[in-house]
């Protein structure tokens, strides 16, 4: 599993240990100061970010960032 | 022997009771009268032995259920005012027998202390259940070790409270007590801050506890993978069918996805009492990525997506409810084959 979340703190609190950082509390999976077609690409991308987290051998509370 | 109005009972393993080395951990739980081994070191501190429980290491690893029931079996006749368990150092099975032991032992009522290296399994087997004096890997930290748990082991035999973590030597259990104190939060937080600034000491009074989780091992290729959506931003169908609640939920929910191209404004809302749902209610895809993951899924790069999406709403909730819920979720996710959850939390 992958959370995520712009509280990385709190997941890795919670024990989380897949953590992509979204944009915003409001918005973890998109922009709204996007245009539609470039929100739906971050999102696509930070999705990305996440399945690649869940491919790959990490430690505890490992956070990271969409661009990397 | 000790005064009349205390009992001490002291649990060990076969090699400090004296009963041998490895070859002995097999030995099945034996009761001894007084101290025996580091249970000698406790008379001289205040806290003598009346009764020694002993057991092989391997032999509780190997029949934990017997063995525990035969050693609390012996508690409940024994009625120790304390239970003292160890030192075990960095040992993983003696210090896993201590946690176990100590776990039982403070849910059947009785004050534990026990001592271990503070990475040792036995003190999350423990639970919070006794209090756990930090020792050094090896036994070379004995000495050390003795007085701090002989000090709370009195404190506890005598219905004391042994004072808080840093006061007493003990690790700490997870537990937040109420106290009175003559000046306001605002007040210690200026005073905390301005510490900060001048770069001086200063303690946080509420710190946070991590729990570490063991991550689960790599999906060797999400391209072939049942995966799932999960979340906890609150996102339901429109009108809000199921009453999920805005804070302090009680319960999850599962709807139905098959078939659904993205989480558009017309058919899904969030409830959420935690943010401004502002965005998320203008497109709830921000809160629970279902248009890309479709995207993704057209590609190739996730085999399928799960046909159900998890939700629930995660602001004030208590701990042992969010547990809960991700351990229903989860059995759930099991049973239906998903090997790849993409969770979004707000």
């Amino acid at each position: 599993m992958a959370t995520i979340t712009s509280l990385p703190t709190i997941a890795q609190m919670a024990g989380a240990s897949r953590i992509v950082r979204g944009p915003a509390i409001t918005n973890p999976t998109g922009d709204p100061s996007l245009d539609e077609e470039e929100e739906v690409a971050l999102r696509t991308k930070i999705v990305e970010r996440a399945l690649e987290m869940v491919e790959t051998d990490v430690e505890p509370a490992t956070v990271w960032e969409v661009s990397a | 022997m000790s005064p009349a109005a205390v009992r001490v009972v002291h649990y060990m393993n076969q090699f400090f009771a004296g009963l041998g080395a490895e070859e002995a951990a097999g030995h099945e739980p034996v009761r001894l009268e007084g101290p025996q081994g580091p249970g000698r070191g406790l008379t001289p501190l205040g806290l003598p032995v009346d009764v020694t429980l002993a057991c092989g290491d391997d032999y509780f690893a190997e029949h934990e259920d017997p063995a525990l029931a035969t050693l609390l079996a012996w508690l409940e006749e024994e009625a120790p005012d304390v239970l003292v368990c160890g030192p075990a150092f960095n040992s993983g099975r003696y210090g896993y027998a201590c946690g176990m032991l100590a776990r039982e032992a403070s849910r059947r009522g009785i004050p534990v202390v026990t001592a271990m290296f503070p990475e040792n399994p036995g003190v999350i087997a423990a639970e919070g259940g006794a209090y756990v004096v930090p020792t050094t890997a090896n036994v070379a930290g004995m000495k050390d070790a003795l007085p701090v748990l002989a000090a709370i082991g009195v404190a506890l035999a005598e219905g004391r409270d042994p004072g808080s973590p840093e006061e007493a030597g003990y690790l700490p259990r997870g537990i937040r007590r109420n106290e009175v104190v003559d000046r306001s939060g605002a007040d210690r937080a200026l005073d905390l801050v301005l510490a900060k600034l001048r770069g001086e000491a200063f303690e946080t009074e509420v710190a946070p506890a991590f729990e570490v989780v063991p991550p689960a091992s790599p999906v060797p290729d999400v391209s072939e993978a049942l995966v799932a959506l999960v979340s906890e931003a609150g996102c339901v169908p429109q009108g809000n069918p199921d009453h999920l609640v805005s804070r302090r939920a009680h319960a999850w929910l599962a709807y139905p996805i098959d078939g659904v191209a993205s989480m558009s404004a017309d058919a899904y809302e969030t409830v959420h009492g935690g943010f401004d749902t502002t965005a998320g209610n203008a497109d709830p895809n921000r809160l629970v990525p279902l248009d890309a993951v479709r995207r993704l899924e057209t590609q190739g790069r996730i085999g399928r997506l799960h046909p159900t999406f998890y939700t629930t709403t995660g602001v004030d909730t208590p701990v042992a409810s969010a547990t809960r819920f991700g351990q229903e979720i989860a059995a759930e996710l099991v049973n239906a084959g998903v090997q790849a959850v993409v969770l979004t939390g707000t």
